[in-house]
């Protein structure tokens, strides 16, 4: 499988691209084929770096919020079940393609090469080290939640004896817990690689734009400037 | 060395503690799909919660700019998960006043933590200002995206440019309120094991 590698700064841009569209409503097919073909995109790009088995998942569920949406609820819909329906299509529908993209992005993007790539853009030290631990930490929170709910479901410890306060004590303390201690080891990790010295940090990895980059910026140019013109001009 | 500038350290610790916020308020943000007046209980719900982490996070700060960092990130954030950019002017300014009044009690006194708590809670508020700027396209836009519109109808009943007021007061009340909650958890738990 060919395996295209793009460039962090344009998966930054991709980002901000998709949450800008993601942002105004579609209403018309031709916006509608906009949001598609941007949700599309990161879904290829998740395949060809052999992540099949996301990329089928979110394909799944964006397909199947889309076919709900279409024919199943319309502004007359009331009751419980179709408020809990239009939830789940209204945030999938909505959200789904900038999570996707960011999700893309977040998997295939070495700490190294976002570092780098922001240290290229002259992000002052402090936003590019504290985004690259927040984008590095969501899979440890999820990975540390796993294992918290495991030790309670040892215990037999279910719902925290149905109380709201205990519910949410039993979980995030000893969440809290691990979370700092890996806190304390991401730092000192990261102080004996040389982040926080005095000097320029030169990097391992060599950005360059390539010819595939300028490919998939103009199709997000394109789609930004398509969506807009049709929202706005008509 | 400059003693006051802020370390690679400091800014990990950033990193974890505004991702853990993002959790929290990402898993209130699910239940706000049920029903509209959900969503304007947010103002509750995350100070409350997110307090825990937060009283935390204050117990680890020493310096200026730390909780401003923060809410840059908190707004990026927001951005890149499609609530707009029209809050991030608001959340990054609750964060800086935050900010400046937690560095007047040298990050030590409690009363001031506890204000400086509510007033960075009120990032919560901006969530809101979609809704209330641009209340007539956001309504038919909703109405166009798939939301019922007894949904709409209590959403706007909910959330307006009258009751935003109110918003603020009890976002603020619940943040300093959540600030006490918050510091007996951290000291139930975290005190006792040694960990701040």
């Amino acid at each position: 499988m060919m395996k295209i590698s793009l460039d962090p700064r344009t998966k930054i841009f991709m980002i901000f691209a998709v949450s800008f569209i993601v942002m105004v409503n579609a209403v018309t097919p031709l916006e509608w084929g906009i949001r598609i073909i941007i949700t599309l995109i990161p879904i290829i790009l998740m395949i060809t770096e052999g992540k099949f088995a996301s990329a089928f998942r979110f394909s799944v569920l964006y397909a199947a919020a889309l076919l709900l949406l279409k024919f199943f609820i319309s502004s007359e819909s009331t009751g419980f079940i179709s408020a809990i329906l239009v939830g789940y299509c209204g945030i999938v529908a909505q959200f789904m393609p900038a999570m996707i993209t960011a999700w893309y992005v977040i998997r295939t993007t070495k700490i190294g090469e976002f570092m780098s790539a922001m240290q290229k853009m002259h992000v002052p030290d402090g936003i590019s080290v504290s985004l690259a631990v927040v984008m590095r930490f969501f899979p440890t929170i999820k990975e540390e939640y796993g294992s918290v709910c495991d030790a309670m479901k040892m215990r037999g410890i279910t719902f925290g004896g149905g109380k709201v306060t205990k519910m949410i004590e039993y979980r995030m303390i000893p969440l809290l817990f691990s979370c700092v201690s890996i806190g304390e080891e991401l730092s000192s990790a990261a102080v004996t690689r040389g982040l926080g010295a005095p000097v320029k940090r030169t990097s391992a990895y060599e950005l360059r734009m390539k010819s595939s980059d300028l490919i998939m910026i103009s199709i997000f140019m394109i789609c930004v400037i398509l969506f807009i013109s049709a929202k706005y001009f008509g | 060395m400059n003693d006051n500038k802020l370390k690679a350290k400091d800014f990990i610790t950033v990193g974890i503690f505004t991702a853990l916020l993002f959790v929290v308020e990402f898993a209130c943000g699910i239940l706000g799909f049920i029903h509209p007046y959900i969503v304007a209980s947010y103002v509750v719900m995350i100070p409350l919660v997110g307090s825990i982490p937060m009283m935390l996070f204050y117990t680890k700060i020493e310096k200026f700019g730390m909780i401003t960092i923060m809410s840059v990130l908190l707004a990026i954030i927001m951005f890149v998960t499609g609530m707009g950019w029209l809050g991030a002017p608001l959340i990054i300014a609750a964060g800086v006043i935050a900010d400046l009044i937690a560095k007047k009690g040298d990050y030590k006194s409690f009363k001031l933590i506890s204000i400086s708590h509510g007033i960075f809670c009120l990032w919560v508020c901006a969530n809101y200002f979609p809704v209330i700027v641009t209340a007539e396209s956001y309504r038919k836009s909703l109405i166009d995206g798939g939301y019922s519109a007894e949904y709409c109808e209590n959403l706007f009943r909910a959330i307006n440019s009258k009751t935003i007021a109110a918003l603020l007061v009890l976002c603020f009340i619940f943040g300093v309120i959540g600030a006490y909650v918050g510091k007996s958890i951290v000291k139930k738990h975290f005190e006792k094991a040694g960990i701040v």
